[in-house]
């Protein structure tokens, strides 16, 4: 089974993404802050990460810009989630190699339809 | 007055019956340190001369007269025969055998003659003075229309009084800014702080004798009354004698606005001239003095509106973000529950989690276009311009909205004419103005009826405007691609049109609950086409269907 990341500071969000994900027998790996998710991610190695922007410690593109530079992590999907819309938001995410950028409020279905491409 | 400088007797009792009536004043004198006393003390009128007396030394005496009064008028007692170098050095000649009518004659002449000089004199001098003082107000009033610093208006005020009227010490109560009050001196000399002090109060008490038994505009004690100095020769100090010269007191007032008082001193006496002098040019720096503030209150709103425009969009900016977070979490919880992964949904709870979710779903389009707009506001919209054809916008607005008109049993179709050039624009930015436009249609356009989205090629010249919006087609000038889009709803009362673009000004509160919306749709497109040079109106016929219209010029080859 495919291990997925959910790093987010809203326990809410990162609650209804692990409960649909795992409906979809995903195993899923939870962190509520930047400096949490990277030490787990670097742990578990997942096969994907869903990652939000504004985190407190590290936040997600500092995440993004450390793992993609990292020759054993570069080839983990990380999908970013933010709340932010600004287009310099979309280009930072871009830079820092995020595969996908979804804006909050996301819905869900898209986001496991995103999941599923990289995994299925 | 008139000296007579002779020794010869019979001459001085000739005289002395002329003047026996002692007009005017009569003295003799018969050596040179006489006459240098006697015209010391009061210069003559007339000073006669007896060349004919054998102690008087006449070439010598008169050099001493010329070195000490100003163009004496002399008179010489001559023989018939006068030498060439004597009568460029007198006025008038009289000889022994001349009559006393005469002589009398000769001298109340050149009396006269003193008398229109010495006032055509002092007529001069004022005429001089006079066009001084004219040139000095005129350069301050110059002066003063040059500057909106009320600072300076006073600096001006003070030089040009100093100019005009060379004071000794000014002594100016400025108000200029409120809080905060100065006396600034410009003086002379040095104030010792013993006089300093008695000017201050003595300034302070002129201040409050200005508003008599009301109450002053600003409260001034002496101890927070700050002291600006400008002292010419800070080597002599003034003494309390300061008090007793001649002043001059006004304040520096226009209607309503007191900017102040001034009290200026001068060691000799103000003419009424000086007095009128002060009088304009104290009077004159008021008016500039309240443009000045006027300006500043100007200026001050100004930023102020500013700021609060940019706390607008800041906290718009903030806010959405912080909605976005917490509705996320809303939806999310929603899409489970209806997906049917927590259990079974009924008929009646997939009617309510509908409900909700489309309520979620709106107030995140409220939340977007509050985004949208506080950016477009603070010019931090991103614009990604390239040459496209507006049929594809067209196309792909048609292709979102047809299933939810045909839901609402509307007919949604395009009238486009073909081929038409490119437009040079942001196609998200299009689509989503038409998206504005169509959605609005949809929302206020009762089933059974059209909607239209039509497109045509058009010169700046042909656009008609009949309505509140005709100024706009002033702007425009060249080719432009016009898309409209037509419906058949409720339409908007020609009183309400020109609102229409408004923020949050959807006309008819109770209908726009009904459909929804958050009323920003149409000011984001009035400002999305406008970042296109284009610009966009509607005409409307209540209960018969409403057009939407934009222009956007076509792209240059």
């Amino acid at each position: 089974m495919k291990k997925i990341l959910i790093v987010d500071d809203e326990q809410d969000i990162v609650e209804s993404l692990k409960f649909v994900l795992e409906t979809s027998d995903y195993i899923c790996y939870c962190a509520y802050n930047g400096e949490d998710g990277l030490k787990l991610a670097k742990e578990i190695m997942p096969d994907l990460i869903i990652l939000d922007v504004m985190m407190p410690k590290i936040n997600g593109y500092k995440i993004s810009r450390l793992l993609k530079f990292d020759n054993k992590y570069k080839d983990i999907p990380i999908l970013m989630l933010t709340a932010r819309s600004q287009e310099e938001d979309k280009l930072i995410g871009e830079e820092t190699g995020a595969d996908e950028y979804i804006t909050k409020p996301f819905d869900l279905d898209y986001v496991m339809k995103k999941v599923d491409s990289y995994l299925k | 007055m008139v000296l007579l400088i002779s020794e010869r007797a019979e001459k001085i009792s000739f005289f002395g019956e002329i003047f026996s009536q002692n007009t005017p004043a009569f003295y003799v004198a018969s050596e040179l340190a006489q006459v240098l006393d006697i015209i010391s003390v009061s210069p003559p009128d007339i000073i006669i001369i007896d060349t004919l007396s054998s102690t008087v030394k006449v070439k010598s005496i008169i050099r001493k007269i010329n070195s000490v009064l100003d163009n004496p008028i002399i008179i010489l007692i001559v023989e018939d025969k006068v030498e060439k170098d004597l009568i460029k050095l007198s006025n008038a000649f009289i000889t022994d055998d001349m009559s006393k009518e005469l002589v009398e004659a000769t001298i109340n002449v050149n009396l006269r003659m003193k008398n229109s000089l010495a006032q055509l004199s002092d007529s001069n001098k004022d005429l001089a003075d006079s066009l001084y003082m004219l040139n000095t107000l005129y350069n301050t009033s110059s002066q003063f229309a040059s500057t909106l610093d009320k600072n300076e208006l006073i600096k001006y005020m003070v030089e040009g009084l100093d100019k005009s009227l060379s004071f000794s010490l000014t002594c100016t109560l400025s108000f200029c800014n409120e809080s905060h009050p100065i006396l600034i001196l410009n003086s002379l000399y040095d104030i010792s702080e013993e006089l300093l002090s008695a000017i201050k109060l003595r300034m302070i008490f002129n201040y409050k004798s200005l508003f008599g038994a009301n109450e002053p505009p600003y409260n001034l004690d002496e101890e927070s009354l700050e002291v600006v100095k400008y002292v010419k020769y800070p080597a002599s100090k003034f003494t309390f004698t300061l008090f007793q010269y001649d002043n001059l007191f006004a304040p520096i007032s226009q209607g309503d606005n007191f900017f102040g008082c001034i009290e200026i001193f001068k060691d000799t006496h103000f003419s009424s001239e000086d007095a009128k002098c002060f009088q304009t040019i104290v009077q004159q720096v008021a008016l500039p003095l309240k443009n000045a503030s006027l300006y500043q209150e100007i200026k001050e709103t100004n930023q102020k509106l500013e700021k609060l425009e940019r706390l607008k969009s800041e906290f718009i900016s903030i806010v959405s973000h912080e909605l976005r977070t917490p509705l996320t979490s809303i939806k999310n919880s929603l899409d489970i529950l209806h997906s049917g992964r927590c259990g079974e949904v009924t008929s009646a709870s997939d009617k309510f989690l509908s409900m909700a979710k489309r309520n979620v779903q709106r107030l995140s389009g409220i939340i977007n276009d509050l985004l949208d707009l506080s950016k477009i506001e603070a010019g931090k919209m991103d614009f990604h311009f390239s040459k496209i054809d507006v049929h594809n916008v067209i196309e792909y607005v048609k292709s979102t909205f047809v299933n939810v008109a045909k839901e609402k049993g509307l007919s949604l179709c395009a009238d486009e004419t073909l081929d038409l050039p490119f437009v040079y624009a942001d196609s998200q930015r299009l689509e989503q103005v038409l998206t504005n436009l169509v959605s609005n249609a949809i929302k206020f356009t009762p089933s059974g009826k059209n909607i239209t989205i039509k497109s045509q090629l058009i010169n700046a010249k042909d656009v008609k405007i009949d309505n509140c919006f005709k100024e706009l087609a002033k702007k425009l000038d060249g080719d432009y691609i016009m898309v409209s889009v037509l419906d058949e709803g409720i339409g908007i009362a020609e009183e309400n049109l020109l609102r229409a673009f408004d923020k949050f000004a959807q006309i008819e509160n109770s209908l726009s609950r009904k459909v929804g919306g958050s009323g920003l749709g149409l000011p984001i497109a009035k400002q999305l086409i406008e970042a296109h040079n284009g610009i966009i109106w509607c005409e409307s016929q209540l209960e018969k269907g409403s057009k939407f219209i934009f222009v956007i010029p076509v792209a240059e080859n």
